[in-house]
């Protein structure tokens, strides 16, 4: 596979934007260039970025708004020059930019696939044979003769993709075109990118849907604040973004100082996972996980401590406390109780997650403290949701090699 | 060649927009010069009673045609060529293409609809009476494409000054407006007092409203100096519009 050609490539590549706010700007940035000077002020987009695409491959490029995404593919595609560095192509390109790429409002349907057909250098012959399968393909009926600006949104993807779909280019660049169509053609898009793939066609595609991204693409590069932040297997890409993104929208921990002063009835001195330090713990999906947390108790009496697992977004997965199971802390020194609890095989589908250990009053009715520590599932499953559920195919054939969990 | 195939598209493309929402359609691009001929001979001759300096000189009006109709094309070509860029932004930010090509097509554009439209022009001027020597009809027609290598120079400079300073485009009509004045349009090179001849030597189209008279009119004469001055300038201008164009054109995404 690593002898295929090199279709795609990028070496050190970076784009800045210029600095303009007032028509002066432009004269003055107008005059550099014509100097030959370079630009002095200018905003860094992408930096540094190295990405390398061999033909066969499909890579998903991720990231939040405005982290780079759309630039780098601007690169790929030779509408934006670099700022620093270059970018190779060795393909005919199909791209797909922002939708319905270079689409002109007033003209029909059929006027702006002759328009895509030159751009992409058919000559009218092989224009006109292409004609009818592009129609077929977009199946926006009459509107192919109506002009582009009466065109719905998903109809505009639809001519788009169709266009792309009958050029059949060597590298395939689109962003963000399964998420307008509706749910007809998006499933037309995913059958036709698959087949594509299949035949040996390359990808390069954005997309916010990591379900698409895990789907179609083999190698995922994770774009943040222009930079590449991680880049390689699928799942492990997709992963690391996921938990970056949960961890984001997660609450921030109460300033325990505050709390110490106050000099509550019990309050945490320590809390670990798997003996490790305050650093988020990396597990194997399906290893076992064992937490543990020391309470001080002001009075000597003997705290209940709820252990919880929620998703890095805070939604709940479980928890339990040492009072619902009916079990007495042990008691390590003088008034500090040690609290400890396993795993085995833990249920918990790749993800972030968060692990939070909570002293209580031996009632289990106040609740004094919380600390927490990140937890950081890893694997390869596809499966949706939080755990693993135990399950069983009926009157099915089983996979030679796996099993389902039983 | 896929470039000139594109070119061939946008000069399609152009030429049928232009005329798909008026009512005479391609009639317009001879009407429109013909009106403003109708007005200047109207002013000129029965207002100003303007004539044509010497003594077996021609009529007014074709004297004036001749002049106007190349004008018509360099100025609409180059007022045209001077938006392309900002006007197709939506199609330059997304589809990787030469965009020298855009200029290209809009000054073509204007060349063929106008060069057509002085070929017409010469015609009727000849159905009338007027004494135009058709033989040499082809040979102006090579003049009209050596002013279209010019017009595509500045065109060059302008499209791509105007993604940079927006400026351009609003005060584009004024100085074409100088430039026609002080172009040998109205008035022939030897109605000037002597010391401001010599200045028209520096105007790049005063050329050829004088070479389309001497070719078709037998009105003045034009030297072999004159004419490789003319060229060698046209293909300089382009040069220096084209080396303009590449400069700035890795640039233009970022402005517009």
């Amino acid at each position: 596979m690593s002898a295929a050609p090199v279709l795609a490539e990028t070496r050190d590549l970076g784009k800045s934007y210029p600095l303009v706010f007032r028509s002066r700007d432009r004269l003055r940035a107008l005059w550099h260039l014509l100097a030959g000077r370079g630009r002095a002020e200018s905003v860094a987009v992408l930096k540094d970025v190295n990405i390398c695409v061999r033909r066969g491959e499909s890579l998903g490029l991720i990231g939040e708004n405005g982290a780079g995404k759309s630039t780098l593919l601007k690169l790929l595609t030779g509408v934006l020059t670099p700022s620093s560095g270059s970018v190779t192509v060795n393909a005919r390109v199909g791209a797909l930019l922002e939708l319905g790429a270079g689409f002109h409002p007033e003209y029909s349907g059929r006027d702006n696939i002759a328009l895509a057909a030159a751009l992409y250098g058919l000559d009218a012959t092989e224009a006109r044979e292409k004609l009818p399968e592009i129609i077929e393909f977009a199946d926006i009926g009459r509107y192919i003769d109506e002009p582009v600006k009466h065109y719905s949104s998903g109809m505009v993807v639809r001519l788009g993709f169709a266009i792309v779909a009958a050029l059949k280019p060597d590298l395939l660049i689109t962003d963000e075109v399964l998420a307008v169509g509706d749910e007809a053609f998006q499933k037309k898009c995913v059958r036709w990118i698959e087949d594509y793939l299949e035949a040996g066609g390359t990808l390069i595609l954005v997309s916010h849907s990591m379900y698409h991204v895990q789907k179609l693409c083999r190698q995922a590069c994770w774009i943040k604040h222009g930079e590449v932040a991680a880049s390689g297997d699928v799942y492990s890409v997709t992963q690391a973004y996921l938990a970056y993104q949960e961890s984001k929208s997660a609450t921030a921990a109460p300033d325990r100082h505050e709390l110490l002063a106050q000099n509550p009835e019990f309050h945490l001195l320590d809390f670990s996972l798997n003996d490790g330090g305050v650093a988020p713990l990396v597990l194997a999906q399906g290893a076992t996980l064992r937490a543990r947390a020391r309470v001080q108790s002001r009075d000597g009496r003997v705290p209940v401590v709820v252990f919880g697992i929620v998703r890095a977004d805070g939604t709940p997965v479980y928890g339990v406390s040492s009072e619902m199971d009916g079990v007495r802390l042990q008691h390590e020194s003088s008034n500090v109780y040690v609290a400890e609890i396993v795993f085995p095989e833990l249920a918990l589908l790749p993800g972030a997650y968060v692990v939070k250990a909570h002293p209580l009053d031996p009632e289990a009715i106040r609740l004094f403290d919380t600390l927490e520590r990140g937890l950081t599932v890893s694997g390869q499953s596809r499966e949706f949701g939080m755990v693993r559920l135990r399950h069983q195919w009926l009157n099915a054939e089983q996979p030679a090699q796996k099993v389902a969990v039983s | 060649m896929p470039a000139f195939r594109l070119a061939l598209h946008f000069i399609r493309r152009d030429i049928r927009n232009r005329y798909l929402g008026s009512f005479s359609g391609g009639l317009w691009a001879l009407v429109q010069p013909l009106i403003q001929l109708a007005v200047y001979g109207f002013v000129f001759v029965y207002v100003f009673h303007a004539k044509v300096p010497g003594a077996d000189a021609p009529g007014y009006v074709p004297f004036l045609a001749l002049g106007l109709w190349p004008w018509v094309a360099f100025s609409e070509a180059v007022t045209r060529a001077t938006t392309v860029i900002q006007d197709n932004a939506p199609l330059i930010n997304k589809v990787a293409m030469p965009r020298q090509v855009l200029v290209f097509a809009a000054v073509a554009s204007s060349f063929l609809v106008h060069g057509v439209g002085f070929c017409a022009i010469t015609l009727a001027l000849r159905a009338f009476g007027v004494p135009i020597d058709l033989l040499a009809l082809p040979i102006a027609l090579g003049g009209f494409v050596q002013l279209f290598l010019l017009a595509l120079g500045v065109a060059f400079v302008c499209a791509a000054v105007q993604v940079f300073v927006r400026d351009l485009a609003p005060a584009l009509p004024q100085l074409l407006m100088l430039w026609m004045f002080a172009s040998p349009i109205f008035y022939a090179r030897d109605s000037l007092p002597a010391r401001y001849q010599d200045w028209f030597s520096l105007n790049p189209f005063a050329y050829y409203p004088e070479q389309f008279r001497a070719l078709l009119l037998h009105s003045g004469s034009s030297s072999v100096r004159a004419e490789a001055i003319a060229l060698l300038l046209a293909i300089a201008v382009l040069a220096c519009g084209l080396a303009v164009f590449r400069r700035l054109n890795p640039h233009f995404e970022d402005f517009l």
